[in-house]
């Protein structure tokens, strides 16, 4: 009854009405996607974590809160944290500023610039199994890199095998692998500049390097942001080149969390443990991603 | 709850395997068996179906299924396996797991069903080689694998570098650690090649040392595997042994160096007898094989092995023990010895092996292979081993410098690998 | 930043550039080279620019020893699948994040942008037992939906709506008071000129695809099904040991074909991205 009233008064399908419909409709096979695909196994990742679960022993029994108990007495965690916090920061910050270089370099109008495009990005379609290897041969004490240091009369650390440099090395080994993709979307920033600010500029007066930091930096920022929180995202989750390169040592030096995480669960078996500590990256992962988000409202230049 | 889950689950993949896998006839009794293993090679894949071909002749309903996992990622994919409800039927097992799989209960006893398995000779099967694989004197799993430590050397650099030959060594009854040593340290004062490696060590890998401080008689743990050993005196004297054929000597080469054995980059490797197939085919030096140095115990072996086991408490784990005696019985024994070490006592004489390993000369097979295999202790096993594996990894780091104080370092390793072998 | 430099400054941005190419082109060159090295060659040390001897049977073997154009076909065609079910799914649900006003939206948004945050080692138990239950266990259906729908569409969803945002909103304006409903709104007018971030789209999409390792590693299980990630580490001696130059030859064979539609495709993926809300 109250819907004749109400139809009599003004039709049901409104244009908001009929918007909110289509709003849905359009985004229905994501977000059911989302909730089959990403929340119901992490609610189920959530479920196990409250259980002591050894996947050999077929045993899965509920202990409350014993495992994130365990995270706090963990005496390995701040090790696996500080590493995993020096490791993402190194990464994004190398990954985006050799990017943003390479992206300016490539922007030039240069016979053969595409060949230099395509070698730049081809890492990332190169098998990270190979990649990885030549690395780490690259890297051995007694390797490329060494020798070519001592033709200069230097003589190279043992790169994988001294804590510090053993962190430079996997950070850099993953930069060069995908700094490619930054590239490109950096590139097409860049090529989306209007090029008449960089003439107004120039009659301003303003030299190359003001332009790019008073034109272009501002113009940018909503790449940089949206870089930065792949880069990032993305930081957290490397673990097989760790895995090749390093193993986590020497000492626990190069142990982030996520190759903490697949010990833990894949190969000490520790299920329960191992969710409990996906929670954790999840938590943190959540955490930063909505920092930058909010951020971007200060530092980006719009976003409209 | 779990064990309903897991019975639906796995009556469901019973179902399920055989149509996406193979198409089987819809025959009531139609059996699927599924067996992981970490060998992609055409020649054992071969040589597996043919195995499997000759049980589907008396047991027409049984399909047997072999699905390759590449190595590096074979326990994380089994393990999801089992975490997801769907175990294979059979399975390779790595000695590193061992202890795990075989106190988990996850595995079939299989010593009764080979004892009954006529024409089976489980006598035969010696009991150094089933040790690993045993508990309460039930076989959970067959060491399908028992492959002996040896020592290949690369004598064009060794007489170039004017040391004594192992070869000459034995002969002469010197063939000990501190020989083997100098010898290593000759070529590798030469500064054209390195001495000794241990294969797949690489100063991450630390139970392969096994295989030299066992000439110690060092242990990294008790007997019981409650106790750290890596403080008492037999193992710190041979890891300061080792440590100071490293760095004081330059007889190994150190850590974060890449050096092949098999590309003539070295004097002498310790590996397993079945890397001969690494030997350089086009431009081959003179090499030899020969049997561990004596170390201040005197004479010893170590083997290295691997296991196939049955998962208890499926549907089909009575086809898939009797399908496990049957591929490993004398008769088709013989035919895995082609590619795995046996562990037979009756296939260990050089005749069969002879067959099988080309490379070897009779005096190598005999020397190396069969006191090997008769005689070797197995590298160290724990329950729980992963874990403790990387713990004291991460401890021994500490000592792969050239100043380092092994005793504290060790003291170190065991105050954190303690606590995981008490539990 | 486009004016025309002079000789000198090309001169040197020439060499810049080429010693900053070293570290990218030394892997992929000591790949191809030596993947028709004999095996023993391989680890050779100091590693060799030219192979010593050359060995091309390397690449007949990739596809004696494995049904190696089988898995390229599973490869190719799950990444064209999800490809262009991304396409769709993600335009979609960008678009109606960007121009459709639903309560909640912003909401529903960040709860899609979770999606982006989870490492695929967290939920690949579970999504085990999930596709088991199915009955999709060594399919490839799992490669193809958890794509499309699941989290890494998320990224492509992320991508269409900071583009959808930043395209003027005078033609659909038009449109509407023209009578046009949302959906043509979408298809005729907005959808063709999303081209560009389309692009973009496809190229990530069909990257990430074809470089999964993780899930067809637990996912299949029968070497016809095995897409080209996995089926590179299956090519091992009769000890297990790999057969470096044979793997390598099949990763060879792998990237190449994707860097050729690179270099084709380079021009337009580049050009279209600048032309996204990704750009300034």
């Amino acid at each position: 009854m109250s819907l004749a009233t109400e139809k009599e008064t003004r039709p049901f399908w409104t244009i908001a009405r009929r918007d909110a419909a289509a709003g849905y409709l359009f985004i229905a096979p994501q977000l059911i996607g989302i909730v089959i695909f990403v929340l119901i196994p992490l609610g189920l990742v959530f479920w196990y974590s409250l259980h002591e679960w050894n996947v050999l022993a077929n045993s899965f029994n509920y202990v409350g809160a014993a495992n994130y108990q365990m995270l706090l007495a963990d005496p390995s965690l701040p090790q696996v944290l500080t590493a995993s916090a020096i490791f993402s920061a190194g990464l994004v910050v190398l990954n985006l500023s050799l990017a943003l270089l390479l992206a300016v370099l490539l922007d030039q109008k240069l016979k053969g610039i595409v060949v230099f495009r395509t070698l730049f990005f081809s890492p990332v379609v190169v098998s990270l199994v190979a990649w990885t290897i030549v690395w780490s041969f690259l890297l051995q004490n007694n390797g490329g890199i060494n020798g070519m240091l001592s033709a200069f009369g230097i003589e190279g650390p043992n790169w994988l095998r001294t804590p510090t440099t053993a962190m430079i090395s996997v950070v850099v080994v993953q930069v060069f692998k995908n700094v490619g993709l930054n590239m490109i979307l950096f590139l097409a920033a860049l090529q989306g500049v209007p090029k008449e600010l960089y003439e107004a500029a120039r009659v301003d007066g303003a030299g190359a390097f003001k332009q790019f930091r008073r034109i272009t930096l501002p113009l940018i920022s909503p790449t940089i942001l949206l870089t930065s929180i792949i880069t990032i995202v993305g930081s957290l989750q490397v673990f097989a080149q760790i895995a090749v390169l390093t193993q986590g040592g020497p000492g626990m030096s190069t142990t982030v969390l996520v190759y903490y995480l697949y010990q833990q669960a894949f190969q000490f078996h520790f299920f329960g443990y191992g969710s409990t500590l996906s929670i954790l990256l999840f938590v943190i992962v959540a955490v930063l991603t909505f920092a930058q988000w909010q951020l971007r409202k200060r530092v980006v230049f719009y976003e409209n | 709850m779990k064990l309903t889950y897991l019975k639906a689950s796995a009556a469901l993949a019973g179902i399920l395997v055989p149509l996406a896998a193979s198409g089987v006839t819809w025959a009531q009794d139609a059996v699927n068996l599924r067996m992981t293993i970490w060998s992609a090679n055409e020649a054992h894949l071969a040589m597996f179906n043919e195995i499997a071909a000759g049980f589907k002749e008396t047991h027409p309903n049984v399909t047997v299924t072999f699905e390759p996992i590449p190595f590096e990622n074979y326990t994380t994919t089994l393990t999801t396996q089992i975490a997801g409800g769907n175990p294979p039927d059979l399975a390779w097992i790595l000695e590193t797991t061992a202890a795990d799989f075989v106190n988990s209960g996850a595995l079939a006893p299989l010593t009764d069903a080979f004892a009954a398995t006529e024409g089976y000779d489980l006598e035969d099967v010696t009991e150094q080689a089933t040790a690993l694989w045993t508990r309460d004197g039930q076989l959970y799993a067959y060491p399908f694998s028992t492959s002996p430590f040896a020592i290949f050397v690369n004598n064009d650099l060794v007489t170039a570098a004017g040391a004594t030959a192992p070869a000459e060594l034995i002969a002469n009854g010197e063939w000990t650690w501190e020989n083997a040593f100098a010898t290593a340290k000759a070529v590798a004062d030469g500064g054209q090649a390195d001495g000794l490696i241990v294969r797949d060590f690489n100063y991450q890998t630390w139970q392969n040392l096994a295989s030299i401080w066992n000439g110690w008689g060092a242990s990294p743990w008790s007997e019981d595997g409650k106790t750290c050993a890596f403080t008492d005196a037999p193992m710190v004297e041979a890891l300061t042994r080792i440590h100071e054929a490293i760095f004081a000597e330059g007889a190994m080469p150190g850590p974060g160096e890449n050096v092949d054995f098999f590309a003539g980059n070295a004097a002498m490797t310790i590996t397993q007898i079945s890397r001969a197939s690494l030997l350089p085919k086009d431009d081959p030096f003179d090499w030899d094989l020969v049997p561990l140095p004596e170390g201040p115990i005197g004479a010893y072996a170590v083997v290295g092995q691997a296991g196939v086991g049955a998962f208890a408490n499926r549907p089909n784990t009575q086809v898939a023990v009797e399908f496990l005696a049957y591929m490993t019985n004398p008769e088709n024994s013989q035919k895995l010895a082609q590619f795995f070490p046996p562990a037979r006592a009756s296939l260990l004489n050089a005749d069969t092996l002879a067959a099988t390993n080309p490379l070897l000369s009779a005096e190598q097979l005999e020397t190396v292979v069969i006191a090997g295999i008769s005689t070797g202790t197995v590298l160290p096993g724990h329950t729980n081993f992963a874990q403790i594996q990387q713990t004291v990894r991460s401890g021994l780091d500490a000592m792969w410098v050239p100043d380092a104080d092994v005793p504290a370092v060790l003291q170190s390793v065991c105050d954190s690998v303690g606590p995981l072998l008490a539990r | 930043m486009k004016t025309d430099l002079s000789p000198r400054i090309k001169v040197a941005l020439y060499g810049l550039m080429c010693v900053l190419l070293i570290p990218f082109v030394f892997p992929t060159w000591w790949m191809i080279t030596s993947s028709v090295k004999p095996i023993s060659d391989i680890f050779a040390f100091p590693p060799d620019l030219w192979p010593r001897r050359f060995d091309f049977s390397t690449y007949a073997q990739v596809f004696e020893l494995q049904p190696f154009a089988r898995q390229y076909w599973n490869s190719a065609y799950i990444a064209a699948i999800v490809t262009a079910g991304t396409m769709i799914v993600s335009s979609m649900a960008g678009y109606a994040f960007a121009r459709i006003k639903f309560p909640f939206s912003n909401a529903i948004f960040m709860v899609v942008l979770l999606g982006l945050l989870i490492p695929s080692e967290v939920t690949i138990v579970p999504l085990f037992q999930m596709f088991l239950g199915w009955g999709m266990i060594n399919t490839h259906w799992p490669l193809i939906l958890v794509p499309i729908f699941g989290a890494p569409s998320v990224f492509a969803t992320f991508v269409m709506r900071q583009f959808f945002i930043a395209l003027p909103t005078e033609l659909e304006e038009a449109a509407r008071v023209d009578g046009l409903g949302r959906f043509k709104i979408f298809w005729i007018i907005a959808l063709p000129l999303a081209k560009p971030a389309l692009g973009a789209v496809a190229i990530f999409t069909f990257l990430h695809s074809w470089n999964l390792y993780l899930e067809p590693i637990v996912f299949l299980s029968s070497t016809q099904m095995f897409t080209l990630p996995q089926a590179l580490t299956q090519f091992t001696d009769a000890y297990g040991g790999a057969m470096w130059n044979i793997q390598l030859a099949a990763a060879t064979m792998t990237a190449i074909p994707v860097l050729l539609v690179f270099i084709v495709a380079q021009k337009q993926f580049v050009e279209g991205l600048a032309h996204t809300g990704l750009k300034g």
